[in-house]
Formats: structure tokens, C-alpha cells, sequence
């Protein structure tokens, strides 16, 4: 009943946006099916603390890491709906778009969200590769949502590099398969494969592993693979930007997750830890140079995504307590990015631009803003007391002891994306607002979903609730 | 004894096909050359997928070989056929290597099969080998395609064309899919199809150009 309701609401409020004639029906719809959906999350979430799986049919079966993204994806997916509301309505008061605009984004927004829980939630790799697949589909017309020639070529680059990817994702899923023995069909499923890769030629689980990191790294953003994310993040609306960088990368995160351990069931941790560490790492350092000379500040946004994709990377590829530190890091930074995405949304709609250079004197133009854009700025580079300067650390420890250099050379890049971003930020909080940017009061449905997102994230970073410490501890049994 | 000769005798020749069709595709400019090439690729594809009804017939099979056969071989093709007739898109944008370099490319990604690696992958199933080998090429020939194109249609065919060598791939590898997979998976792609042609049309609207050498927009 919980997997019919988290799924099934939001294609239901696709399908009612899609035959809905009023924007507020389409809001209604979206924003109640968001509330179901993360109602029946937590329930599912709950059972799998409990119970240890959720695991109601053959083609659908939640574990405890499923249940954490399943509960990220439903709590910031009915943040977004809530935002997207405000959001889109300041838009088409600004004559930017109009209702049938507004239709297909709730259409397609609300296709994005199902697409995303059932990739979480089934049991079979393919019909998750199907759902993620389905994730670039339903995005790509949300990225080209402005019509502008820089917005369709972002989203042209999107489907092109992303369905390369996932294509050699999909060879590398079909690789898996020879650990089983012919006709097993639906029933394979990601226990099965977990229990049957230790059959895996030493070699097939290499070359198979490789092509689920390139495949769904691609989708994760991971260097080199990375080269569609800033333009894509950039230039789709700012709630669905949100949605990209907080969540579908720890959606194809956690599928690259589980082919890890089962390629590590076949040849040891070592190889898949090695190639997770390195991959990581030129993320971090690569992302760190980027932030440094970066002119947008949502694309500054979008290699910051990079960078902690790449430290999650890091955090699995070393294992131990950096595993434990990384299944945090995805939740933090679920939280902080979808907060700053939502904060560039309210500096775009005041200043109607997303280039640094035109955005000054954030502070006296939009307060309310700034100050959740300084929290979003503090915590993301992992300014103490925030949760993400605790997996920082926990991430680095670990790797201390194992691999040193690598763990020196990210260091670094976190002191050269802490300067650049600070530098960023100084520019557009200080200085003189523009003469055409007037003060004006600000609506604050645009502001109060940012606020409930700060609550979560203060509240985590010093208290985990007694089912989420189950979840992540039986998470780390599975994946470090 | 007879009957296996038949058997492999027809699978061979449909690879052979599959990936003679990736080849042209390098060589063809004209855009509908390369939609009449995927369309004998898609059609090799099916026939292989309707193959084992004759040994044991299924429903659920026949479904999903029907499906592949109309969405690959019929509704891609005339998709494509329309926009280039549409937007008169008579030959396709250049290549980034002339066709000398890029025959020799081939040539190598062909070799690279028999590598180490490739080799060990095509041992898959030891009694296919040269089969799983063609459909590697098949692969590395389409991913070279979709690289060295400039073209927005060309792109589009070669993504579809390292779907098909994946397909073959998995077939002769004894890794193809329960049949309601499968259908999930063309589901997936026809809607891909879809989506890809919208993009054709649009791109070409904004740019006047599907040459995506053009797309310039984003260089920030």
C-alpha cells in the first residue's frame, strides 16, 4: 500500500495536471500528492528500520540506504512543490511564462519525482536503469523549459551524454548477469545478484564494474563524465534544479552503490574502492578550480554538486567510517543544495540574472534571502557546527590512514572552494544593489519552504533520530 | 544437424548486417541513407528476436519482437524520414575526422575486439564468440559515430544503433532479458525516439542548423 502511494500520487498529479485546465488545480494536485508521497515514505522507512527490508512484491524491494533516499527524494520532492507553487507564480506575474507552461512543468515535475522513487525502490536493476532512464526523459523538457538557445542546447547536450551513459550502464548491468544461470528472468533482483556475484569472473566484474561508474557516473556528474551537469543545472528553473543536484544524483549514486557490492562479493573491495577514490578525487580538485574563476552563480551551484558527488565518491571508495560519513554526506547535501538552488530561484526572480557580476547587495535588496543563502553558503562548504563539516572530516580521517596523498591533495581543493566560494558569495551579498533593483517585500511562500529546509538540515547535523541511525547503520553493514 | 548449420548460418548474416549498417553509417552524408541503414539494422535486430519462436512459440515473445520490430524497424524510421523531409535535411553535418581517417578508425576499433579485454568479454559465451565480437564492434563502431558526427540526426542514429549492438550483445550472450523487461526497456526507448525528434525539430527552429558545432550558447 505505502510503495501505491509514494509512486502512484505523484504520476496521479501528473496525470491530473495534464488534464487540468487552472493553475491551481495543477498546484493542489502536486502539492497533496507530495504530502502522500512523504507521508507514506516515513512509513515505509520506518517499517524498513524496523523490519530491515520493505519488500511488498518481486519487482519491489526497499533496503535501508532505498529507504533513506526514498524519504530525502519525498521530503524535499514536496519542499520543491511547495516552492515551485511561489516560484512559478512570481514567474508568470513577471510575464515569463504562461499557464500552459506552468502545466507541462507540474506534468513533468511530478513524472520526475515518480521516476526518481521508482528507481529507489524496485528490486530489479533494470527496471531501475528503466526509471532512471525515464529521469532524463522527463527532465530533458524541463531544462529547455525557457525556450532560449542557450536552455535547448543544455538540454540537447543533457539527452545526449546521459543516454550515452546510461546505454553503457546498461552493458555493464547485462555483464552482471553472467554470474547467474539462464532463465531466472524477474527474479533477479539486486539480493540475488548480491548473493550470485561472488560466481562473477574476476575479470567480467571488473570490466562490468567500470561500465556502471562510467554509465552511471555520467548521471552522478562525476568527472569527466560531468560536462552536461553545470549547463543543465544552470539553465533548468531554479526548483528543478534543486531537484537535479539533490537528489537524482544520489539516486544514480546508489544504483552505482549497489553494482559496487557486488562486484566486490567477486574481486574484493579494493579495485571498486580504488576507481571510487580516484574518480572522486579529480571531481573534488577539478571542481575546486572551476568554483575558483566561476562568473554564474548557479553553474558556481552546479560544480558544487560535482565536488560533493566527488566526496561521497571518496567517502565509499575508502570505506569504514568514510562509508559512514559519505551515507550522511548524501543527506546533507540533499539539504543544502536543494536550499541553495531554491535561493538562486529568489535572487533570479529579483535580479534577472544568474551572472555574479550583476547581482550585488543581495543583503539590502532581498534579506530574507540572503540570510538562507549564507546559512545554504556556511553549511555546504562545511563551516562547523553543520553536519557536512562533521563528514568532511570523518571522510578525510579515514582516508588519512590509507591513502594519504589523496586524501592531502583533497584538502586542498576544499581550501581553494571555500576561498572561491567566499569570494562568490562576498560579491553577491556586499556592495551596491543595481539602480533598476528595487527593495520590495518578500513573498514569503518563497522563503518558507527554504526555512523548513534549514530546520531539517540544523536538526540533523546535531541529532539523528533513532530510525535514520538504524537506517544508516544497517546501510553501512551493506555498502562500505 | 542441418537445422543448427541454418541456425547459426542466419545469425551470422543478421550481425554482419547489423554491423555493416554501423559502418555505413560513417560513410553515408545524406540523412536519409542513414535512417534506411538503421531501418536493415533494426530489421537484422528483429529477425533475431523472432528466431526462437519457431523452435518455441510464446506470446509474451512474439509481443516483444513485435514491438521491437514496429518501434526500431518502422515507427523511428518513418519519425525520421518525416523531420528530414520536413526541414529538408538532405545531407547531414560533416564529420570531425574525413572519411579516410575515420575508415581506418573503424578498422582499429574492429581489431580492439580481439584485445585482451574484449576478448575476455566475447568469451562470454565461448560458442558465439565471433558473434559476441561483431556485436563489440557494433558498439565501439556506433560510439564512434555518435563522436565524430556533427550532426544532430546522425548523433541521435548513432545512439540508437549502440542500442542495437547492446541488443545483439545480449542475445547471443545468453543475457537478454525476461520478455516484460524487454518491453519496459522499448517502451523506454520509443519514448526516447520521441523526445529525440522533438529536440531535432526544435534545434533546428532556434539554430537553423542541426550541425551541433553551432551550439555555442553555453561557453560562459
Amino acid at each position: 500500500m505505502e510503495l501505491i502511494l509514494i509512486i502512484g500520487s505523484p504520476i496521479v498529479a501528473s496525470i491530473a495536471s495534464f488534464f487540468s485546465s487552472k493553475r491551481k488545480d495543477c498546484e493542489t494536485a502536486t502539492i497533496v500528492a507530495g504530502a502522500v508521497a512523504l507521508a507514506a515514505a516515513l512509513f515505509a522507512a520506518q517499517k524498513v528500520s524496523s523490519e530491515g527490508t520493505y519488500s511488498p512484491n518481486d519487482y519491489f524491494s526497499i533496503d535501508a540506504l532505498g529507504a533513506i533516499i526514498i524519504s530525502l527524494i519525498a521530503f524535499i520532492g514536496f519542499i520543491a512543490a511547495l516552492y515551485s507553487t511561489a516560484y512559478l507564480r512570481r514567474e508568470t506575474e513577471k510575464g515569463i511564462i504562461g499557464f500552459e507552461k506552468v502545466r507541462l512543468y507540474f506534468i513533468l515535475f511530478n513524472l520526475f519525482i515518480a521516476a526518481m522513487l521508482l528507481a529507489a525502490s524496485t528490486s530489479n536493476p533494470i527496471i531501475m536503469w528503466i526509471a532512471i532512464e525515464g529521469t532524463t526523459l522527463s527532465t530533458a523538457f524541463l531544462i529547455s523549459f525557457y525556450n532560449k538557445p542557450s536552455a535547448m542546447e543544455a538540454a540537447w547536450k543533457y539527452l545526449i551524454i546521459n543516454s550515452i551513459g546510461l546505454l553503457l550502464g546498461f552493458f555493464g548491468t547485462l555483464l552482471f548477469y553472467t554470474a547467474l544461470t539462464h532463465g531466472e528472468g524477474i527474479a533477479f533482483n539486486w539480493d540475488y545478484l548480491m548473493d550470485s556475484a561472488k560466481n562473477l569472473d574476476p575479470m567480467i566484474a571488473k570490466i562490468a564494474f567500470i561500465f556502471i561508474l562510467v554509465g552511471y557516473g555520467t548521471k552522478t556528474g562525476l568527472v569527466p563524465m560531468h560536462t552536461w551537469l553545470p549547463d543543465a543545472h544552470s539553465k533548468a528553473p531554479a526548483p528543478v534544479s534543486g531537484l537535479l543536484s539533490g537528489l537524482l544524483l544520489n539516486v544514480a549514486m546508489l544504483a552505482i552503490l549497489r553494482f559496487k557490492v557486488a562486484a566486490d562479493a567477486a574481486i574484493g573491495g579494493q579495485f571498486t574502492g580504488n576507481l571510487l577514490i580516484w574518480f572522486g578525487l579529480i571531481s573534488i580538485v577539478l571542481a575546486g578550480f572551476i568554483i575558483m574563476v566561476q562568473k554564474n552563480y548557479k553553474r558556481l551551484l552546479a560544480y558544487s554538486s560535482i565536488e560533493n558527488m566527488g566526496i561521497a565518491a571518496l567517502g565509499f571508495g575508502f570505506g569504514g567510517i568514510g562509508a559512514f560519513a559519505a551515507i550522511l554526506h548524501i543527506i546533507y547535501h540533499a539539504l543544502a543544495k536543494s536550499l541553495l538552488f531554491f535561493s538562486s530561484g529568489n535572487i533570479f526572480l529579483r535580479y534577472s540574472s544568474t551572472k555574479i557580476a550583476k547581482v550585488k547587495g543581495m543583503l539590502s535588496v532581498i534579506p530574507a534571502t540572503s540570510l538562507v543563502f549564507i546559512i545554504g553558503f556556511l553549511t555546504i562548504v562545511g563551516v562547523p557546527p553543520f553536519g557536512i563539516f562533521m563528514t568532511k572530516f570523518y571522510i578525510l580521517s579515514e582516508g588519512l590512514k590509507i591513502h594519504p596523498v589523496q586524501t592531502i591533495i583533497a584538502l586542498a581543493a576544499f581550501v581553494i572552494i571555500f576561498i572561491g566560494f567566499l569570494t562568490h558569495a562576498a560579491a553577491l551579498l556586499f556592495g551596491n544593489a543595481p539602480e533598476e533593483i528595487s527593495k520590495e517585500k518578500e513573498n514569503k511562500w518563497t522563503i518558507i519552504p527554504l526555512a523548513v529546509l534549514i530546520i531539517a538540515f540544523a536538526v540533523l547535523s546535531v541529532y539523528l533520530p533513532p530510525p535514520l541511525k538504524i537506517l544508516i547503520d544497517s546501510a553501512l553493514t551493506k555498502y562500505q | 544437424m542441418i537445422d543448427a548449420m541454418n541456425n547459426s548460418f542466419f545469425q551470422f548474416t543478421a550481425i554482419t548486417a547489423v554491423f555493416l549498417s554501423a559502418v555505413l553509417l560513417h560513410i553515408t552524408k545524406r540523412n536519409s541513407t542513414a535512417v534506411s541503414l538503421y531501418f536493415i539494422q533494426s530489421l537484422a535486430v528483429a529477425a533475431l528476436l523472432f528466431q526462437p519462436l519457431f523452435e518455441n512459440f510464446s506470446m509474451i515473445v512474439l509481443l516483444m519482437a513485435g514491438l521491437t520490430l514496429a518501434i526500431k524497424a518502422v515507427v523511428a524510421p518513418l519519425f525520421f524520414s518525416k523531420l528530414i523531409k520536413r526541414h529538408q535535411l538532405k545531407f547531414s553535418a560533416s564529420t570531425y575526422l574525413n572519411t579516410p581517417l575515420t575508415l581506418i578508425v573503424i578498422a582499429a576499433l574492429a581489431a580492439l575486439t580481439n584485445s585482451r579485454i574484449f576478448s575476455h568479454i566475447a568469451s562470454i559465451d565461448p560458442d558465439n564468440k565471433k558473434i559476441l565480437a561483431l556485436a563489440i564492434a557494433v558498439i565501439l563502431v556506433s560510439f564512434f559515430l555518435i563522436i565524430n558526427r556533427k550532426g544532430a540526426v546522425s548523433q541521435i542514429i548513432g545512439i540508437l544503433s549502440l542500442e542495437n549492438g547492446i541488443v545483439a550483445f545480449a542475445l547471443f550472450s545468453g543475457l537478454e532479458q525476461s520478455p516484460a523487461l524487454q518491453i519496459g526497456v522499448i517502451f523506454d526507448l520509443f519514448v526516447w525516439v520521441i523526445i529525440a525528434a522533438v529536440f531535432i525539430s526544435m534545434i533546428y527552429k532556434q539554430f537553423g542548423s542541426l550541425d551541433v558545432t553551432e551550439l555555442k550558447h553555453l561557453k560562459e
